[in-house]
Formats: structure tokens, C-alpha cells, sequence
């Protein structure tokens, strides 16, 4: 047998956190093989893991500092590829003051870049960064850190295996995280019943006892209609609300407008689906709610977590076992960037920008004497400011705004108006085209770090491999910039770097890089070196500062575009299985592509007839924000009037809106009005 | 005998399964080498999209008893073993007549164009359990005796009908 080395290490893709092991054979990757031990996938991957590996030994990887010139990208050296940027960042911050720089971090990148990255930014005085958890769970943290004091799941994935009742609300867990339907299918055997709703006949409707298909953008009325029945037929937990929240009378006055045939009427639900799924809920020993995207992306999307919020807390269905709010992140680091404060109004840890007591612990820790009091600049703001004229530099860490923000000929304008735009990343991406400079990045397994699953658990990834050509660690070019510009960020690895996080972030406490490399990680929060974690959270008190969840009421509101006559249809975007966010590694993956080649958009049958539109046709789809041409597929799918394409494939983001969250600025990806005509 | 056996109520379409046999039945066994391989590899499941039912269903080989393809081989390239009833099948001895395809009632004879011989499931003689087992996440693919599945579909039908008469579901 050929010598092969087993190097343990954690998916690349979606939230999860599933672990593998990389095959080494002589310094290079030789396949990947399962880890039946891990506790979140038991070994199984689904496509995206199973074809992880090729991302790494792609040829399309960028090999070397490239600098656009008029002719053309010509390659440089590191040296001159990290002054130049920090020359180039350094001058305008002298002449346009810290606020006309930006850096959006990744979700894709560890903890400790995340955390480097925002400490560069705050120490050049800007609080202008951000990362994609904006576009995907900002209302999340604004949400449930509003009612419960902590914006991050509650309980262990593998928890939902306990529970009697699982209510998944916009979520298409079974194709965009197919691990998470082993746990729901093993409460299933358990005799649990599962509710799944959903605009869209999805695999994930497939397996529910209920299925309520809801209009898209009408999910406040629907949690409310629910909450009017478990109250009107006295199912709620008094005790819970007695003892644990505050706020019940309030919620409990404007219930009263949801009755459901209300709710009914808003959401296209018949009012008997939504009272059986409200008694469900409430009568089951232990009820989870599982939520994605389908309740975030919205201009209500704080409200929508807040209603989901509110669900579970008045059935006492939090801080038990098999009883939670699981809302699925997307990204491997969604969680992990969040809490490294790679976000413009939050410090590591989420002490608010503007808090003194936060800003002078940091000031502490990082030996800096000022930091700036004021908020940032979110994503969407960044690329307002470019049009602007106020932004004039950009440092974008893996991440390719083209592809996956609202509005993207938009997103492209406000690039063109950057001075100047550096992006560091493993790919050249359709964003990295405008770039002033790139910086080759290495890929998850070719460095080493922390990264935080949606479930809170912190795990290791050791580095397996080297990365090709002349790409480094983040983490190291981030030092390097930082040392160009005078910062003197000085750290011998990654776990010097995850030491100081343990002290600028509360809830990383007692977590070291020593304690990851043991047994899969440990779950925030783990204050001390001695705590083991916590898997579930809120069992004695909410993170609030009286430790009593909040009761708040929400309304329902309209969407920010509806169908009307020149835009009659209402586009609806997300995942699909074989496919991921922008596409820049799935779509460089040929077992992935050959299944799920082009661009798409499902169209009801019926609606189809009228319009003339065979299965397999091209067709021209058209938004106020620009047009874009997709290949028909005629599916049940979809209800009449709804169109549904994935997000993966450049064209869908031309459609998209970049109506905002109030509060959490998340944009409203899935609610566009639009029309369609054949080529 | 173990087989394959699949429980569709359970399949989420999601196709590790397909990716993980095509690797399984490579020269390299690993996906990146694999994809470069001449001839391609092939997977010997297939995960079926059933629109009107809104289902998806892995289809690979029964393994039947008297299996037809073995019958029919008119080169003895396909042959069951008598106890293991494992139907095997040899490159060597294929013609690449696809008769054994004309027959088979499940349609999960593929065919290797460039070799010119038949492709099927041969339950991963080098592997405790098959790839797509250890693959699927949701366990809709089991590697078990009939026997036992029936069982634990036994057990389940049972806890659902105990269920109803709690007359807990509404």
C-alpha cells in the first residue's frame, strides 16, 4: 500500500461544520475519506463536500500578485504588491480622511484573518467594514439579539433529533444543507412532526407532515396568525412567559388582528393548515424552529426572526432539549466573522461601536489610543458612498460583490468609481476583474485557523497542503499589509492571534488553538479556560442584561416591490443542491457543473401556457434594475405568478433589489417584481 | 446477504451518492484525478427525479434472484455468485452487446461508450460498505439483510400506529 496521510479538517462549504479527512500522498491532495466520528455529519458529505477537493487543485488558481496595467494583468512581486497597497491606502486615508477606506471581510475566511482584518480597519479609524453575514444573516443577529441577547443558533444541530416538532420556515435545508435532514428525518423515525413552509415545493417540503405555501414576504403574518391561534386556545407556556420574557401584553394586543382567515388571506395558507401547525407547535414536549434565508433576505427580515422569536418563547420551546431557534447560516464563517466584529456597527465580541466600556477594553488589548465612535459603513452603504465619491478604497477579502450583491450593474459602477480596489482572493472572480490589484489567497486546507459553525462550535483546520505558487495565508498577507502601513500587527501564527480574540471576545474566553485541535471543537460561549462550552444555550437566563428574554410585537408589512401591471410577477431567488452562493468554486467544480450547467428560472406551468414558454426555451426575465436571460423550466414548483431562480450564475443579481432591513440592512433578495418575454 | 437497499420516503435528491460511486469506481479514487480519467468514471446509481410525485428515488442493482442479465449474457460476462447472489460482472469477457441492458427492469445497466462494456453496480468488493452508503447523509441508502430492514420499518410502522391511537396527531 502507498503511504497517504489523514489530515482532519472541516468542510469549506456551507455552515454546518461537517468534518473529513484530506488524503495526502507526497505533499499533494489524493482524494478525501469520511470521518464517522464527527458529531454533526457522522462521516456522510453531500455534493459540495464530496467535491471540495477540487477547488484546491484547480487550475484557475491565482498564482501571483497581479497589478492591472494598460496592458493587461502583469505579475509583481509580493514586496511591491503589499506597498503598493498599503501606499495606496495610506495616501488617500491622508488625504480623504479614515472614512473614505472600506474593508469587507469574508465569511469563507477563519477567525483570526476576520479578526485581523477588522483590527486593521479600526485602527486606520474607520469602522467601515463589513462582511457578507450582511446579505445573508444581519437581521439574525439584529433580531435575536434583540429578544433573546444573542444572535446565533441555540441548540446543537444534532439536537433537532430530539425534538417532537420541527416548524422549518424558509429554509431548503435538504438541498442547500443536506446534513441537516439526517437529524430531521432521525426525529422523524422518533414519531415527530415536521412542518415546512415554504413559497416553493421544495425536497424539504418533501419529507413534512404539513407543508404551508406561504406568498413570499408574507411570513410575519403567518408566525402572527400562528401565535393568535396558540393564544386564543390558551397553548401558550405561562409559566415560561411569567418567569423568562417581558413584553407578553404587548405582543399579545396586536395578535389580536391575526386571526386566521386574517392570516389567511395574507398568506394564501388555508386558515386550517395554519391552525393545525400552530397546535402542533405548541403541544409538542420539545418544538425547534428552523430558519434561513427565506425569513432574512427581506426589507422585514428583522421582524421576521423577531416573530420567530417570539413563537418559540411564548410555547417556553428555548433553552431545552430538542427546543430551539436553529437559523442556518450559509457560509463556513458566517458565524465565526460575525463574532470577530468584521461588522460596521459591532466590536469583536458585539460590544456596539459608540459603547464606551467596549471601545476602552479594546483600546486596551490593542494598545491603541482612539477608536472611532462613529458606525460604518454596511456593504450596501459602501457601494452607495463609491457612487458618491466618498469611498474611494476598497479592500475586499474573498468576497465577489458582482456576483452575490442586490443590483449587481450597480455593484459594478460603484467598483469603477473606486480609486482603488485590492482583492485578495483564490480565484479570479467577475469582481476581482475590477481590481487595481489582486492578491492571491490560500485556500481553507493550505493554512490554518479557527472557524465557527452555524451550530456556535469552534473548530481547528490545520494546514494539509501548501498553497500553489506564490499564494499565501491570509493571515499572513494581512500582516504584511498591516507592517507596510506601520501598524506592527506582530503574531507568530494563528494561535497567538486566536489567544488575543480569546481576550477581545467574551465568549471566546477559554477557547485556544491547544483545546480545538481535541475531540471537534468546543461551542461558544466558553468564557474560561476551565468551561466546557455550551451547547445549549439560555437554559437559566437569556443574554440580556436582566437575563429575561424580550416579547416583541411585530407587524406585517409589504414587501418593498409588488407585481403590478409592467412587472406582473414576483421573482424569488436562492439555492440549489449542486451549487454555491456566487458559483466561483462550485462552478469550477466539473462534477457539479455537468448536473446543473446554466442559469435557470422555474415557471409555473399554467403561467407558462399563456405566455407561450415551452420547457427548455430562452427567455428574457426583466426588472427595474436590468434583464437577464435564463433557460425556462416548467415546474409545479412554483405557484402561478412566482418565479424562482438560483443565485449561483451571474445573471440573477442583475434583477435583485437593494431595498434594505431598517434596521439590519440585509437586502431584500427575495421579493422582485419582474416581467418576462421569450427571445 | 447484505444489499443495498434504499428507503425513498428518505431520499432528498441531494446526489452524494452518484458523486461518491463515480469516485469509488475510479482508477485514482479521488474526485479531482478522477474528473481527468480516460475513460470517465461512471457511477452505478442513479438518483431519479419523479416530478409528479415530487420524489427522488436512487436506483442502483437488486442483485436479483436468477438476475435476467445473467441469464441473457451470451458471454458469460455476467454472472451471480450462488449464495452471495452478488451478480458480477467481467470487462474482459463483455462484448458490449448491451443485452443485459434490454432486460433489466430497473434500467441501472449503464454503458462505458468507450470501452464498449457494460457498467454495474458490483457493491464495492474493496470496501466494508459500499461508497454510496457511507456517502448518503439522510440514510435513505442502507447496507443491510432484508431482514433486518424489515424490522426497522416494522418498528416505525408500529410507533405510527401507536401514535394515532394516543390520538395525539390532529
Amino acid at each position: 500500500m502507498e503511504e497517504k496521510n489523514l489530515y482532519p479538517t472541516i468542510c469549506p462549504y456551507c455552515s454546518l461544520g461537517c468534518g473529513f479527512f484530506l488524503e495526502i500522498k507526497e505533499g499533494k491532495i489524493a482524494g478525501l475519506s469520511y470521518m464517522p466520528g464527527h458529531p454533526v455529519n457522522e462521516g456522510s458529505l453531500c455534493p459540495k463536500g464530496n467535491a471540495s477537493t477540487e477547488v484546491l487543485t484547480h487550475p484557475d488558481r491565482l498564482l501571483h500578485p497581479l497589478l492591472k496595467t494598460e496592458n493587461g494583468w502583469k505579475e509583481i512581486g509580493w514586496e511591491e504588491a503589499l506597498s503598493l497597497a498599503a501606499a495606496k491606502m495610506g495616501s488617500t486615508l491622508k488625504e480623504y480622511g479614515p472614512d473614505a477606506l472600506a474593508f469587507l471581510g469574508s465569511a469563507k475566511c477563519s477567525n483570526e484573518e476576520n479578526y485581523l482584518f477588522q483590527k486593521i480597519a479600526r485602527l486606520l479609524g474607520t469602522n467601515n467594514v463589513d462582511n457578507c453575514a450582511r446579505l445573508c444573516h444581519a437581521s439574525t443577529l439584529t433580531g435575536l439579539g434583540k429578544s433573546l441577547g444573542a444572535g446565533a443558533m441555540t441548540n446543537p444541530l444534532s439536537d433537532l433529533e430530539n425534538s417532537d416538532c420541527i416548524f422549518v420556515v424558509g429554509s431548503n435545508f435538504a438541498e442547500n444543507h443536506p446534513v441537516i435532514s439526517r437529524w430531521i428525518l432521525r426525529a422523524k423515525e422518533r414519531g415527530a412532526f415536521v412542518i415546512v413552509a415554504d413559497p416553493r415545493r421544495t425536497p424539504s417540503t418533501w419529507l413534512s407532515d404539513l407543508f404551508l405555501r406561504l406568498r413570499p414576504g408574507t411570513d410575519v403574518a403567518l408566525l402572527n396568525g400562528m401565535m393568535h391561534v396558540i393564544v386564543s386556545e390558551g397553548l401558550q407556556d405561562r409559566e415560561f412567559i411569567r418567569k423568562r420574557t417581558l413584553g407578553f401584553e404587548r405582543l399579545e394586543k396586536i395578535l389580536s388582528e391575526y386571526a386566521p382567515e386574517a392570516a389567511s388571506a395574507i398568506t394564501g395558507v388555508p386558515a386550517g393548515d395554519i391552525i393545525k401547525a400552530a397546535r402542533e407547535y405548541a403541544k409538542a414536549n420539545a418544538a425547534a424552529i428552523l430558519y434561513s434565508m427565506g425569513i432574512t433576505q427581506h426589507i422585514s427580515g428583522t421582524d421576521n426572526v423577531i416573530a420567530c422569536s417570539d413563537l418559540a418563547l411564548i410555547c417556553g420551546q428555548v433553552g431545552k432539549k430538542g427546543a430551539g431557534i436553529f437559523p442556518l447560516r450559509g457560509q463556513n464563517n458566517v458565524q465565526g466573522a460575525c463574532d470577530m466584529g468584521a461588522l460596521s456597527e459591532y466590536f469583536p465580541g458585539y460590544g456596539k461601536v459608540g459603547d464606551k466600556e467596549a471601545a476602552a477594553r479594546l483600546k486596551k488589548i490593542w494598545a491603541a489610543e482612539k477608536l472611532s465612535e462613529k458606525p460604518g459603513l454596511t456593504t450596501a452603504k459602501m457601494s452607495e458612498a463609491a457612487h458618491a465619491g466618498k469611498l474611494k478604497a476598497l479592500y475586499l477579502l474573498g468576497e465577489d460583490p458582482v456576483n452575490s450583491h442586490p443590483d449587481s450593474l450597480n455593484v459594478r459602477k460603484a467598483l469603477e468609481k473606486l480609486d482603488f480596489l485590492v482583492v485578495q482572493d483564490i480565484f479570479m472572480t467577475d469582481t476581482a476583474e475590477y481590481a487595481d490589484l489582486i492578491l492571491p489567497a490560500a485556500a481553507w486546507a493550505e493554512k490554518e485557523g479557527s472557524f465557527t459553525s452555524t451550530e456556535r462550535r469552534v473548530q481547528w483546520v490545520s494546514r494539509a497542503i501548501a498553497p500553489p505558487g506564490e499564494a499565501k495565508a491570509d493571515l499572513e498577507i494581512l500582516q504584511g499589509f498591516a507592517e507596510k502601513l506601520g501598524l506592527g500587527l506582530e503574531y507568530r501564527d494563528a494561535g497567538e492571534v486566536l489567544a488575543e480574540i480569546s481576550r477581545a471576545a467574551p465568549m471566546y474566553g477559554g477557547i485556544t488553538k491547544e483545546r480545538l485541535l481535541q475531540a471537534y471543537g468546543v461551542s461558544w460561549p466558553c468564557p474560561e479556560s476551565g468551561h466546557p462550552g455550551t451547547p445549549i444555550m439560555h437554559t437559566e437566563r437569556f443574554n440580556t442584561p436582566d437575563g429575561l428574554a424580550r416579547l416583541i410585537p411585530v407587524e406585517y408589512r409589504l414587501p418593498a416591490e409588488s407585481p403590478e401591471p409592467a412587472y406582473p410577477f414576483l421573482l424569488t431567488t436562492g439555492r440549489t443542491g449542486l451549487h454555491y452562493n456566487g458559483g466561483s468554486m462550485s462552478r469550477r467544480s466539473s462534477f457539479l457543473l455537468e448536473k446543473e450547467p446554466e442559469l435557470f428560472v422555474e415557471i409555473n406551468p399554467s403561467d407558462a401556457q399563456t405566455m407561450k414558454i415551452e420547457e427548455g426555451n430562452n427567455i428574457i426575465l426583466e426588472t427595474r434594475r436590468g434583464s437577464t436571460q435564463a433557460k425556462a423550466r416548467l415546474t409545479e414548483r412554483v405557484s402561478r405568478g412566482v418565479f424562482f431562480m438560483p443565485f449561483h450564475f451571474s445573471g440573477t443579481n442583475m434583477l435583485t433589489g437593494d431595498a434594505l432591513d431598517r434596521e439590519a440592512g440585509i437586502p431584500e433578495f427575495k421579493v422582485s417584481a419582474c416581467r418576462v418575454r421569450r427571445v | 446477504m447484505k444489499e443495498v437497499l434504499i428507503r425513498p420516503e428518505l431520499c432528498m435528491g441531494c446526489r452524494s451518492c452518484e458523486i461518491a460511486c463515480a469516485v469509488e469506481h475510479s482508477e485514482s479514487k479521488n474526485l479531482f484525478a478522477a474528473v481527468m480519467e480516460k475513460p470517465t468514471p461512471q457511477k452505478r446509481i442513479y438518483v431519479e427525479y419523479v416530478p409528479e410525485y415530487n420524489a427522488a428515488i436512487p436506483m442502483t442493482c437488486r442483485h436479483c434472484e436468477d438476475a435476467p442479465c445473467t441469464t441473457v449474457c451470451p458471454t458469460k460476462a455476467l454472472k451471480q455468485d450462488e449464495i452471495t447472489r452478488v451478480v458480477t460482472h467481467s470487462t474482459d469477457l463483455c462484448i458490449g452487446c448491451w443485452t443485459c441492458s434490454m432486460v433489466c427492469n430497473y434500467g441501472v445497466i449503464g454503458r462505458q461508450k468507450e470501452a464498449r462494456v457494460a457498467v454495474k453496480c458490483n457493491l464495492c468488493p474493496d470496501r466494508e460498505i459500499p461508497a454510496c452508503v457511507e456517502a448518503c447523509p439522510t440514510n435513505a441508502l442502507v447496507f443491510l439483510e432484508v431482514k433486518k430492514l424489515s424490522g426497522v420499518k416494522r418498528t416505525e410502522a408500529a410507533l405510527k400506529l401507536a401514535r394515532g391511537m394516543q390520538g395525539k396527531a390532529l
